[in-house]
């Protein structure tokens, strides 16, 4: 039989009785025992585990001194000598679920012990900590307080007792970015045959594939003074200069690249490379303006209609991308080209 | 089209002075082989190696596998177009030579060779490798040919394409006169749509992407009848022709298309639970309005043509080709079809939310119905112990323990469905 495992919980400000929106900024504190939510968390452990400390502390302070607030929560945890932690159900409260998120994560970093938590699929807390943390996933309102807790000590359970975790579906948890191949029954061919026969007899089936959740992109406004602006190339085609010096991947790229156009009037074949598993890159080699158009860039800015091509070009190898990998490369070229007055780009992929 | 398999099950394979058949036994002329291959002068000198499942041997750079099959009759053609001669494949009789498989290893010398185009797998003969795939229970005829000199890469695996099915054919016609072990039939008559008489059963049709166009169609790649299909329009087809040699590709095994798991799974319920109605075949176009052109000319000949309830549909490649099926898989829907798609994934997105793994197009929610035919990063690994033998180029850096994923040793997982693998979220 396993020891009795000690628990630390950690509430927001409202969970841990100290007050509502307007104690928000208190600082962490720790008591003795559980606490709220946390006397929940102690009845479904049973003997299994004892809730020997929660900490509180109020989702502004934590979220406006984020790594500050976790070192602090630490510090007064410590003492108590937790086996896990658990932090909420923050439930849909985004800066409470981000909070726990954090002090998960610090826990599992700092401490080196396990941290479970829970909350609602749309909490910002998930998409930013579900690759870190075991999250529970919950239903949007205290009302699903219970079945919230028993999920977590459901979670903490296997955790501990070195079970193996069943699939998200089963144990409740949110996919923690984990990706892998196993067997199933029959194969892929028996298994599309049989998943059309139920859809044509209107049987229920279970995809086993689903399609992914963009978010939408909202589009910029529109450059009023396209005469005065500054337009930026980029691409997804894999250009790179000779010699690939960046290392940038054919297929799975982990980075991009940044290359001047400084006294540039056109790009020569002998300058550059096309490094891309996903097309037949010879015509583009051929002729790198092909891909990344700087000849009739060069040629609008003496036509003044546009201000300026931008210094330089970026580039990267859209195969087989990770989708948040090309989210990331968005974000940091897009910072980049804001700072420097850049108000319109030209996108070319393959 | 009536197509009849004499099925002759092989159990080994030797070298003697004439190819013939004998209880079980395939033995081959191995310089009568060799002299056929190497007339074709993109090739230089063609070895050959045989290989008996069982051997602690490997077989590197594997670029195609090939059943060995022959049809019977005077006059009869083999994969049309590929080897010369145009004619009729799919009904009649084929002889096969089960238990057997011929592999061509890729043999270009130099960084070309060694590049993801031309890559090709492994084969193991014994060991966790051998248990995965099929040819790790075939006995191999394994075909080890050089490009000529000045031959381009492209030249060359069009070249050993050409071998590999030359060679399946030569080894197959000494069983055409011998009685079979076995017959399997494949027959879409009573056709339905001719019939009254028969019960009600959903009509199935299979849409097939055999080609993208991603990359440029290799000069006399025998894709299609001997064609390398650029331009292709999506095509009915009927389920005899894959199976009896009319289409090549280089991302499928010829052996597999040989042997399609979904058609022959679609035979296994035809006239039990649905009714097989045709094949269309089609490519996966590079840009937007030609993706809309083929997925309209392909839902409009399910849907008006074939008279299918119900469509499966399989892709060509990676991520781009997944544009044309969800394309297609919507019209099929909006025009009333019900569809069911089975996808190899490539590049998931691991930091997506959702419980199970994902396409990479999106807003055609009625296009639910979605099998995964695992990812080729997923693994599992497989720990391969060191050979004693190697057939192959790179054989010193392969002679050793590897960890490879099941998705490496060839034929272990497909486009088409034959691998029980599928990915999951965790």
């Amino acid at each position: 039989m396993a020891k009795k495992l000690r628990v630390v919980h950690y509430l927001n400000q409202f969970f841990g009785g100290i007050g509502g929106e307007e104690k928000a900024n208190t600082g962490p504190q720790v008591f003795g025992g559980a606490i709220g939510p946390g006397r929940a968390i102690q009845k479904a452990m049973g003997d299994h585990g004892e809730v020997v400390a929660t900490a509180v502390c109020g989702d502004n302070y934590f979220g406006e001194k984020m790594e500050q607030a976790a070192d602090e929560i630490i510090d007064l945890i410590r003492p108590y000598k937790p086996d896990i932690v658990i932090a909420g159900p923050a439930f849909e409260a985004g800066r409470y679920g981000v909070a726990c998120g954090a002090i998960c994560k610090a826990v599992q970093e700092k401490l080196g012990i396990r941290a479970v938590t829970g909350m609602y699929e749309e909490n910002p807390g998930v998409e930013i900590y579900h690759k870190d943390v075991w999250i529970i996933q919950t239903g949007d309102s205290i009302r699903s307080m219970n079945e919230a807790i028993t999920r977590m000590v459901n979670l903490v359970t296997k955790l501990t007792d070195g079970e193996k975790m069943g699939k998200p579906s089963e144990d409740n948890y949110f996919p923690r970015g984990i990706v892998v191949n196993e067997e199933a029954d029959r194969t892929g061919a028996e298994r599309v045959v049989d998943m059309l026969l139920k859809k044509l007899r209107g049987e229920p089936f279970e995809s086993e594939v689903v399609q992914p959740k963009h978010l939408p992109v909202v589009p910029a406004s529109r450059i009023t003074n396209i005469e005065s602006a500054i337009i930026a190339l980029v691409t997804d085609g894999g250009l790179v200069p000779i010699g690939n010096p960046d290392k940038i991947e054919a297929s799975n790229a982990t980075k991009f690249g940044e290359y001047s156009l400084s006294g540039i009037q056109t790009l020569n074949s002998a300058d550059y490379d096309v490094n891309h598993g996903g097309y037949d890159t010879a015509l583009v080699k051929q002729n790198p303006n092909r891909l990344v158009p700087v000849d009739a860039m060069r040629q609008m800015e003496k036509d003044k209609v546009i201000g300026k091509l931008y210094e330089k070009f970026y580039a990267t190898a859209g195969v087989s991308t990770r989708a948040e990998m090309a989210r990331k490369f968005g974000q940091a070229i897009a910072a980049e080209l804001i700072a420097a007055g850049v108000s319109g780009v030209i996108l070319t992929s393959t | 089209m009536r197509l009849e398999l004499n099925v002759i099950n092989i159990k080994k394979v030797q070298f003697t002075k004439k190819t013939g058949i004998d209880k079980g036994m395939l033995s081959i002329n191995r310089e009568e082989l060799q002299k056929i291959l190497e007339e074709d002068t993109r090739l230089g000198s063609v070895d050959i190696e045989l290989a008996q499942p069982g051997e602690k041997c490997r077989i590197t750079r594997v670029f195609d596998a090939i059943e060995p099959r022959a049809r019977l009759g005077n006059g009869s053609v083999d994969f049309p177009g590929a080897l010369g001669k145009q004619g009729v494949v799919g009904d009649g009789k084929t002889c096969v030579l089960r238990g057997a498989a011929v592999l061509t290893s890729q043999c270009f010398t130099g960084a070309e060779g060694q590049s993801r185009r031309a890559a090709g797998g492994i084969v193991d003969m014994w060991g966790p490798g051998a248990e995965v795939g099929p040819y790790g229970g075939t006995c191999n005829v394994v075909l080890l040919p050089s490009p000529s000199q000045g031959t381009s890469l492209s030249d060359y695996l069009v070249a050993i394409k050409i071998a590999g099915l030359k060679t399946a054919v030569y080894l197959a016609k000494a069983g055409v006169d011998l009685t079979p072990n076995e017959t399997e039939v494949y027959d879409m008559e009573p056709f339905p749509l001719t019939r009254r008489d028969l019960p009600e059963l959903p009509r199935v049709a299979y849409i097939f992407q055999i080609f993208s166009n991603q990359q440029l169609p290799l000069p006399g790649d025998p894709v299609f009848y001997g064609d390398n299909i650029d331009g292709i329009v999506p095509t009915i087809i009927h389920p005899n022709e894959v199976f009896d040699g009319a289409i090549t590709t280089l991302s499928i095994d010829t052996y597999l298309l040989q042997n399609h798991p979904i058609l022959k799974e679609l035979y296994r319920n035809h006239g039990k639970s649905l009714y097989l109605v045709g094949v269309i075949i089609t490519n996966a176009p590079n840009n937007g309005p030609a993706i809309e052109r083929a997925a309209t000319i392909a839902a409009n000949q399910a849907k008006f043509i074939l008279r299918a309830d119900g469509v499966i549909l399989t892709k060509y490649g990676g991520g781009a080709p997944e544009m044309t099926m969800g394309a297609t898989a919507q019209k099929c829907e909006r025009l009333g079809i019900r569809t069911a798609l089975a996808i190899q994934h490539a590049g998931l997105d691991t930091a997506e939310i959702s419980l199970k793994p994902s396409t990479i197009f999106t807003d055609t929610p009625e296009v639910d119905a979605i099998v995964s035919l695992g990812t080729n990063v997923g693994g599992p690994d497989l720990t391969l112990p060191v050979p004693e033998r190697v057939i192959g180029m790179d054989s010193v850096q392969l002679a050793k323990e590897l960890v490879r994923q099941v998705s490496q040793i060839k034929g272990a997982t497909s486009l088409i469905g034959n691998s029980k693998l599928m990915t999951v979220r965790y």
